[in-house]
């Protein structure tokens, strides 16, 4: 029983949560710690912790708390369950997508979305930023030569990120 | 199921016409899903698909963002699952999804294990936090190229601002996507019919 409610759950998380991050700590939170009991309140913030360490969508979590309530089976569950809604929504969008591209009113809505797109990439990075950086100039400037790495030389990404890990554990060690 | 082959032509060409193999896609996403790091899978994602295999335009990829913050979901996971719906329908997205989630999937299973056994989340402030300076530069690189080559218009551009100041404000970010798409569609509908 304990699976098949895994599912309901963590399907019903994957269908309301935007944007992924920390939008669906709260929700979370609610449902697998106040409303089921299934983790204390310090094992869903350190479920939260090894998520942000993972790499990957945060919201792999799931994949913790899912091991928790039964073991490899409720991990396997809670990690597709989770996933499931979104993906489902997203591939139906997508062909509905490449059909409407060329209406007018569609073109133009793609046009109009385009913008609050870049201003979205920007606030998250400001977001991440702000928790992660704020007021740290060495983090600042590592940031600066990630930056210029990646769109200035087109430094491969997994170097980047490999590199800005590495630095950040020496330089706070 | 006999009903889909009456409607032959609601699956887009692109699905079935890409080229690309669902081995890359597998290599790919595998790549993204373990260098990424939250929001950071975009900008793999991006470099990746966009930047060095062309797989879709600069554009494209910005419509698949536009969608997935239009829908549940994290935004690079659905971004992920739009690509693939897009090279390869249905299998394409399938993999995409789980070739994105299985090296998170493996290694949060290793820690979760570790942690249920030993009661400790590893100590890597240091490293996290030059990961969130890695990711916060893909995130700022993603934005930097869809802005370069989307934002053609002076309207694009001023809107771009006011999102940008809505969002600082705490506006509610599918809201924001919404109204500005809205906006888009009364104001900046393209005059001739466009060519897909």
């Amino acid at each position: 029983m304990n699976l098949l409610r895994l599912v309901w759950i963590f399907a019903k998380i994957g269908a309301v949560v935007f944007g992924g991050g920390f939008v669906m700590i709260p929700f979370i939170q609610r449902e697998v710690v106040e409303h089921y009991g299934w983790l204390t309140q310090q094992q869903f913030v350190d479920a939260i912790a090894l998520g942000q360490i993972t790499p990957g969508p945060i919201l792999i979590s799931a994949t913790f708390i899912g091991y928790k309530v039964q073991g490899l089976t409720g991990a396997v569950v809670a990690t597709l369950a989770v996933f499931l809604p979104s993906f489902l929504m997203t591939a139906l969008a997508a062909r509905q997508l490449s059909r409407l591209r060329s209406t007018p009113r569609i073109a133009g809505f793609l046009r109009g979305v385009l913008p609050a797109v870049v201003a979205t990439l920007v606030m998250a990075a400001i977001t991440i930023g702000r928790a992660a950086l704020w007021l740290d100039w060495r983090l600042l400037l590592l940031t600066l030569a990630a930056l210029v790495l990646l769109v200035r030389y087109k430094v491969d990404a997994v170097y980047v990120v490999v590199g800005a890990g590495i630095t950040g554990f020496l330089v706070e060690r | 199921m006999p009903d889909r082959e009456v409607v032959p032509d609601t699956v887009p060409e692109a699905a079935c016409q890409s080229g690309v193999s669902l081995l890359a896609l597998t290599q790919v996403m595998l790549k993204v899903g373990a260098t990424g790091f939250g929001m950071g899978m975009v900008g793999v994602l991006q470099q990746e698909a966009v930047t060095r295999r062309a797989w879709l335009s600069q554009q494209e990829f910005a419509d698949g963002l536009a969608l997935a913050n239009l829908l549940p979901g994290p935004i690079a996971v659905d971004a992920a699952v739009y690509i693939g719906y897009k090279l390869r329908g249905w299998s394409g997205a399938t993999v995409c999804l789980l070739a994105l989630l299985v090296p998170a999937f493996a290694i949060m299973l290793g820690l979760t294990i570790g942690y249920l056994n030993y009661g400790q989340v590893p100590q890597l402030h240091g490293a996290f936090r030059g990961l969130n300076a890695a990711v916060v530069a893909l995130v700022l690189a993603v934005a930097y190229r869809i802005g370069k080559s989307s934002l053609k218009s002076t309207p694009q551009v001023v809107l771009a601002v006011l999102a940008l100041a809505a969002a600082l404000l705490h506006a509610n970010p599918v809201t924001l996507v919404l109204a500005c798409g809205v906006i888009g569609a009364l104001a900046l509908v393209p005059r001739q019919k466009v060519v897909p």
